[in-house]
């Protein structure tokens, strides 16, 4: 640490209830983006694998444009775009939608994997059985995608919840926001960054933890079935 | 809307910013690919104090938005060690350090895909750790790496678009500065131009990345199959 500069975090006291309102807008945004875009992911996975031309290249081309344009770059367009063609869009809505539609391309691929990695033999088999086809998909694929998938889904947890700090340059004031906004009262940036970056890191490893723990359980569940 | 000759003009901006897009992230990732192999080295090697050290540093990379890292380096390291740090210096480092992260499990992951058995005929050969390493394990290992590589390309691109954040002006930073100059119009055509340089960019690296791959893997199958051979003559019974 270079002179003049003491390491202090009593300065930021005051500030402690703002970081953690943040810390909560940031876990809010990433919870909904994820239960928007888990949903939409598999359902954009059916229509890469469907047999209809139409909706296939439909998601195809979703997946692709998407990943293959920066989060940033998205949340301006919805942010600065969508008003000015008359819808009224607010920084929190911007930038849960943005992180939604990011994550449902990336959640499209990780359950179109999930279904390749299914053999085709489980559906003949099923077919033989005399199951219709709901049954079989909802009785006899969908518990095997969801256990293939389920590891690769923590991962698109922890990606959610590192992207949603982007929210804060359209303004959503959550944790990355705060930390910027008392930095530039305070000027205490080390002391700030260093608390966000804890806060983050803490995050993702209880999330690891967490999801490890639900794997292994879901994977017994389904495997006593 | 812009008007079109006006809109010429900035496209003519955009592809400069695309340019200085390019070279940032390349930047980024030739020297976090350095940083990154000499992790992922650490994290295979034989003390247990390096491995430790490696692993810590990619899990609290890897679990830290880059937003922050960017911020880090620009606003709290000057303040803390007395520097002057411009946007793109603060930029290319923080894009060096993050990339490091994942190009270290890039590395770690390329040298567990070699075999075992590779090493163990090696040493069996008289060979030292560093002759292994560098003669027999990494140039077997670069190849499988390759296609991963260009996957982190394509992130650390798209992460350079926050340099824009803190005043370096690249592909995102030309866009938004023709943005306030139109103040009061409708510049919905300049964020989509944006988006477009970036998605011509990534998409031609993901292209460029399957295409290695397939690569990759129809000659780790001709060179399995040649083994195979080798090994059937070899071993069968009478031999050549």
């Amino acid at each position: 640490m270079g002179a003049g500069y003491s390491f202090n975090l009593r300065v930021l006291l005051p500030y402690f209830s703002d970081l953690g309102w943040g810390a909560v807008v940031t876990l809010e945004l990433s919870v909904l983006a994820i239960l928007i875009s888990f949903p939409l992911g598999l359902i954009g996975a059916l229509m890469r694998l469907s047999g209809n031309k139409v909706s296939r290249g439909l998601a195809t081309t979703y997946v692709e444009a998407v990943r293959n344009i920066p989060i940033l770059v998205l949340l301006y367009i919805l942010f600065y775009a969508l008003p000015a063609y008359g819808v009224p869009i607010g920084a929190f809505t911007a930038g849960m939608l943005g992180l939604a539609i990011n994550s449902t391309a990336y959640t499209t691929e990780i359950f179109r994997g999930g279904f390749a990695a299914i053999p085709a033999a489980q559906y003949e088999a099923a077919r033989a059985l005399g199951l219709r086809p709901i049954p079989i998909f909802l009785q006899v694929i969908f518990p095997q995608v969801f256990r293939v998938v389920l590891p690769t889904l923590g991962n698109q947890i922890v990606s959610v919840v590192l992207a949603s700090a982007q929210a804060s340059i359209i303004g959503v004031g959550e944790l990355t926001y705060e930390t910027q906004s008392i930095g530039s009262k305070t000027f205490r940036y080390f002391e700030l960054f260093g608390l966000a970056a804890l806060f983050y890191i803490a995050c993702v490893q209880l999330i690891a933890v967490f999801w490890r723990l639900f794997t292994r359980g879901a994977a017994r569940t389904l495997s006593a079935r | 809307m812009i008007s079109s000759g006006h809109f010429l003009g900035y496209v003519v901006l955009l592809l400069k910013g695309a340019v200085v897009t390019l070279e940032l992230s390349l930047g980024g990732l030739v020297i976090g690919s350095v940083l990154g192999l000499v992790l992922g080295l650490m994290r295979r090697s034989r003390f247990g104090g390096l491995r430790a050290l490696a692993l810590l540093y990619i899990e609290a990379l890897r679990s830290t938005p880059f937003v922050i890292l960017l911020f880090f380096i620009y606003y709290a390291l000057p303040l803390a060690l007395n520097l002057d740090i411009p946007p793109y210096l603060a930029a290319i480092s923080a894009l060096s350090l993050h990339c490091a992260a994942y190009m270290a499990e890039v590395v770690r992951s390329g040298i567990d895909a070699v075999v075992k058995g590779q090493w163990e005929a090696a040493y069996a050969l008289g060979l030292t750790y560093r002759r292994v390493l560098g003669l027999v394990v990494l140039p077997q290992a670069l190849r499988i790496m390759v296609p991963p590589t260009i996957g982190v390309y394509i992130s650390t691109l798209k992460d350079s678009s926050l340099a824009s954040i803190i005043g370096f002006v690249e592909l995102l930073g030309q866009g938004m500065a023709v943005r306030e100059s139109n103040v009061g119009r409708n510049t919905t055509d300049i964020l989509l131009a944006v988006a477009i340089g970036y998605f011509i960019m990534c998409y031609s690296l993901s292209r460029l990345g399957r295409y290695v791959e397939r690569r990759t893997q129809q000659k780790s199958r001709a060179v399995a199959e040649a083994g195979e051979r080798l090994s059937a003559v070899v071993l069968s019974p009478g031999g050549v």
